[in-house]
């Protein structure tokens, strides 16, 4: 080691005077101009009581409103289903004097239906994606879109739309081509005949078919095969391997949620949807409704196996599992763009509404209204208001939870809830035969 | 199985890469799975994606301006790789920062310590499958990283902590706002627990999953949470203080099986002793210079070995600084405690399942700027 | 932090072939081993003390001044210097300083319980640069000495896997030697 003392280590410390060698802080970083004066807005400047702000004051007006405003107009126009059998027996009518049959007619008419559900589909897809960001974004303290379309961001989801339709629809080199085309298809498809018996009120189902309950389930359960071919034709293990665990997954969940409305089924005595809702029309001690989910226990507990059950059959979280997005970066969609992406997504979501439509039908009582006295809001409106506020049970528990294991989401089918509801219609047994 | 089935079913072990491109390895590092259905059978971590040879660049770079070259490797929380190299530097310089410096060094580095165990537990809950978490999480570190600015002008790589003190002193508004931040964000780490600590589908998770042993801890030369989570005592700001850490009363929260939930809840906690520490700092933040006298233009230190570490947001950060008496380093060897970490992810990764993976590699928290260096 | 020379005496007893290097690392007590071959023994023996932690494993190589040829764009500290300007600052030697053609490694120990640190020193030639490896003794040598193998070239004998660790593999020889000559491949422009 040199010991020589370093020379440029010492000198500056002597000419300088050490008294006045701290610097001016302030001055300095103001003339820098780089640097942030004060904060940006902080939450504690945000949260300061936000009922003292006109916005936030005039926005909670305006909600009121346009609640106020839908149930007004749905008063002003009545039963949807007396509408419809006006202007099926216009179109009759019309039919017959033209000289065509009545079968003309009737064919027409089934057409119409399935357009109508159909668009009811697709409206959702654009309603429910809109609400999803929105409600996702305030449980995250964010406040989602708020630029396309001027008001909430209201039109975010016709620009999305519009966007997928123009993006590139690529097929991987390695995928199979015919069966990766397909899959879509065959995830959809079933959706919207599923929807065929589904009730949206008293009397408004596109179908009154008597074996409703097993029709849906039936149909719902085909969309699995377009969720393998999808896992399976991309060509890609991760997706391969989300396409294996939604197969695991939605198999299993068929059976608790099959079985978790039999106890439903036991007290209405009917298969068809319609005389599901029917039955829990009228009120208990004058108020309080016949609601098969007001049935004590009974009731709750197979809503809430139904409900579970839903969730992980709509591979949403805490059952995405077979999505996965941080796991297997998105599971069994991970290779597909465009239009063909937004169609799984589009039944994702229409399976979501189916569920919250059963539940609203099979629980809260269909279109009935909850209050006794009321006798205005017609049963659309009840129905379309429970399915919604189903549909935010779906919401709040994705962006709440955490996603289970692919082997505790098994074993939490397997070990609780099967046999929870295998309990439940023994207790639905030992209901009816005490009433 | 009968003798057809056999012949004609054939079971084979799947090969899969985990990244370099996969949203859950935090960067570019490619792990090599070899599954089993689910399970894992080997695992081959494979890093260098982001080396940037820092210590070869050093050795051409004068002392001042190898700081910048140190905030890149832990982005995250540069404040502490700033200050480990100043620190080095200065014991081969024979400075002293003065007591205004130190504590404002203290400051800045607990505080990029509760934004980076911030950082950590957003992105862990989008790991295990909640995303709601990383939204609060990121609201609370935007505040820390906007005091940062305020300080000196960067959010992220920040070259504060400067040879033989700080930059410069911080505004006068400065102190109020930190005392506001620290006020608002106590009651915060209460929420965090309601929101993904204790709850059961994340506890389900990240409980009896990824055992690491104390023995095997050590062993490994774990450092940071990754080894108070195994119940191994060693914090570096309490075991070889610096910056005069002895002052301040805090205590070193430990887990006590080392699993990926014990590590996750040692950081939390860690968050709130930072929080101690930064009210302390704040309560008896010294007057005076933020500069040491006589740091040179160009220094040229004595010919000599120094070491220096300290307790960075993932562990035991060190450099090893020799000087041959020239205005460059002879040589820079950085401890970069998240690559000794990630070592220990190819015996523990072994026997879990697929989804396991993601909840070990985001609870071991490594950043890959500081991995490659 | 333990006393030094507490920790020197105490170390003493059990490991007396270990001398106090002359030229140590400030402030941490180091020691020197004259034989690499005898490395094995020396850690088996301080892990057996208590120091259990391997804390870092570095070299440093004592060529002299770095090759600017070295680098992948000529190394110019002045960020603002006009392109093409000659730079400020190119690494030169210090007269007068022992320059030589070995390798020195340093291991770090700790104690975490006892908060005592002991630095170990061994110097190797640069033709023939190899050592023991702890990767049996210490797991968290594996990367370590990969790491030194990879950028310094030294080889660790018993190694699991001596592979290259953090340069990509198209990457001809070790950066952090002195005398390391960078050769273009296709990403330097």
């Amino acid at each position: 080691m040199s010991e020589e003392p370093k020379p440029d280590a010492k000198a500056p410390a002597a000419k300088a005077a050490p008294a006045k060698k701290t610097f001016p802080p302030a001055k300095f970083n103001e003339k820098a101009g780089r640097l942030l004066k004060t904060t940006r807005y902080w939450p504690t400047e945000l949260w300061a009581n936000p009922w003292n702000k006109p916005s936030y004051r005039r926005g909670a007006l305006l909600l009121g409103g346009i609640i106020l405003g839908l149930l007004a107009t749905g008063a002003a126009v009545g039963e949807l289903a007396v509408w419809g059998d006006r202007l099926y027996a216009w179109l009759l009518a019309f039919i017959s004097a033209r000289g065509g049959s009545p079968v003309l007619a009737q064919g027409i008419w089934a057409v119409f239906k399935g357009l109508l559900v159909l668009h009811v589909i697709l409206l959702n897809g654009l309603w429910a994606v809109w609400w999803e960001r929105k409600i996702s974004a305030h449980i995250q303290s964010r406040v989602g879109p708020v630029y396309a379309g001027g008001f909430h961001g209201w039109a975010q989801t016709i620009c999305d739309g519009i966007k997928l339709l123009l993006k590139e629809d690529i097929t991987p080199a390695a995928s199979d081509a015919w069966v990766h085309a397909l899959a879509p298809a065959i995830v959809v498809v079933p959706v919207v005949a599923a929807f065929a018996p589904v009730s949206f009120g008293r009397q408004l189902a596109a179908a009154n078919l008597d074996v409703g309950v097993l029709y849906v389930f039936a149909m719902a359960g085909i969309s699995v095969i377009g969720i393998v071919m999808a896992g399976w034709a991309s060509g890609n293990k991760y997706s391969l391997l989300g396409g294996l665990r939604a197969c695991a997954q939605l198999v299993s969940y068929e059976l608790p949620r099959g079985f978790s409305i039999v106890p439903v089924l036991m007290f209405a005595g009917s298969l068809n949807i319609s005389a599901i809702a029917a039955a829990q029309a009228g009120y208990k001690w004058g108020f309080l409704p016949r609601w098969f989910i007001f049935y004590p226990v009974v009731g709750q507990l197979a809503f809430l196996i139904f409900l579970i059950a839903s969730i992980a059959e709509t591979n949403r979280t805490p059952f995405d599992i077979p999505e996965a997005e941080s796991e297997l970066v998105s599971g069994f969609h991970t290779e597909y763009s465009g239009m063909k992406w937004s169609i799984f997504f589009l039944s994702e979501y229409g399976y979501v509404l189916l569920a919250s439509f059963l539940l609203a039908a099979f629980f809260l009582g269909g279109g009935a209204s909850p209050f006794a006295f009321d006798h205005l809001i017609p049963s659309w409106i009840w129905m379309l208001g429970k399915a919604m506020l189903m549909m935010f049970l779906f919401l709040w528990a994705r962006w709440t939870f955490p996603r289970l294991r692919a082997d505790q989401l098994m074993d939490f089918n397997w070990k609780f809830l099967l046999p929870w509801s295998f309990a439940n219609i023994a207790l639905a047994g030992v209901w009816l035969l005490l009433s | 199985m009968s003798s057809t089935a056999e012949k004609t079913m054939k079971t084979d072990s799947m090969f899969i890469n985990l990244g370099p491109q996969h949203p859950s390895t935090h960067g570019v590092l490619r792990v090599g799975l070899t599954i089993e259905g689910e399970l894992i059978t080997k695992a081959v971590p494979d890093i260098g994606y982001l080396h940037r040879g820092t210590s070869k660049l050093a050795e051409v770079r004068g002392y001042h301006h190898c700081v910048v070259l140190t905030d890149r490797w832990d982005y995250v929380a540069a404040m502490p790789n700033n200050l480990v190299f100043c620190l080095a530097a200065e014991k081969l310089m024979e400075v002293q920062a003065p007591p205004r410096a130190e504590a404002l060094r203290v400051l800045m580095c607990e505080l990029n310590r509760v934004a980076s165990h911030l950082l950590f537990f957003g992105t862990y809950g989008i790991d295990i499958g909640a995303f709601t978490p990383f939204l609060y999480a990121f609201r609370e570190r935007e505040m820390i990283l906007d005091l940062f600015e305020m300080a000196c002008g960067a959010r992220l790589t920040y070259n504060y902590i400067r040879l033989g003190g700080v930059m410069a002193d911080v505004p006068p508004e400065w102190l109020a706002k930190c005392r506001e931040f620290v006020d608002y964000f106590k009651p915060r780490i209460d929420e965090y627990d309601t929101l993904l600590t204790y709850n059961p589908i994340f506890m389900a998770r990240t409980k009896e999953v990824g055992l690491i042993p104390a023995a095997d801890a050590v062993s490994w030369s774990l450092s940071g949470a990754n080894l108070r989570g195994s119940g191994v005592c060693y914090d570096v700001r309490k075991s070889d203080p610096y910056c005069g850490y002895e002052r301040y009363s805090f205590d070193v929260p430990l887990g006590q099986t080392g699993s990926c939930w014990d590590r996750y809840f040692c950081r939390v906690q860690e968050m709130r002793q930072s929080i101690r520490i930064i009210e302390q700092v704040l309560g008896g933040l010294p007057e005076g210079p933020t500069m040491a006298a006589g740091v040179a233009k160009i220094p040229k230190p004595k010919p000599g070995e120094a070491y220096a570490h300290v307790e960075g947001a993932r562990g035991d950060l060190g450099i090893f600084l020799v000087s041959d008496g020239q205005a460059s380093p002879y040589r820079m060897h950085v401890r970069a405690p998240s690559f000794l970490n990630l070592a220990i992810l190819q015996e523990l990764l072994v026997g879990n399942k697929v989804s396991d993976v993601i909840a070990i590699l985001g609870s071991i928290d490594i950043v890959l700027g500081e991995v490659d260096r | 932090m333990a006393d030094i020379e507490e920790l020197a005496s105490r170390i003493a007893e059990k490991l007396p072939e270990l001398s106090r290097h002359p030229n140590p690392v400030k402030g941490y007590l180091t020691l020197k081993l004259e034989d690499a071959a005898k490395l094995p023994q020396a850690a088996a023996a301080l892990k057996a003390l208590g120091f259990d932690y391997l804390e870092m494993i570095s070299a440093t190589d004592w060529l002299g001044a770095v090759k600017p040829e070295g680098y992948i764009r000529n190394p110019n500290p002045i960020v603002f210097l006009p392109e093409g300007a000659t730079p400020q600052s190119v690494p030169s030697a210090t007269p007068g300083f022992p320059y030589r053609p070995s390798f020195e490694l340093l291991w770090a120990f700790a104690d975490l319980a006892a908060k005592a640190w002991v630095f170990l020193k061994c110097e190797v030639s640069r033709e023939a640069a190899s050592v023991p490896s702890l990767s049996g003794l210490y797991k968290g040598a594996d990367w370590q000495e990969r790491e030194l193998f990879d950028l310094m070239g030294i080889r660790f004998e018993g190694h699991p896997n001596l592979a290259k660790i953090l340069t990509p593999d198209f990457l001809v020889g070790h950066p952090l030697r002195k005398d390391y000559v960078h050769v273009k491949d296709r990403f330097d422009e």
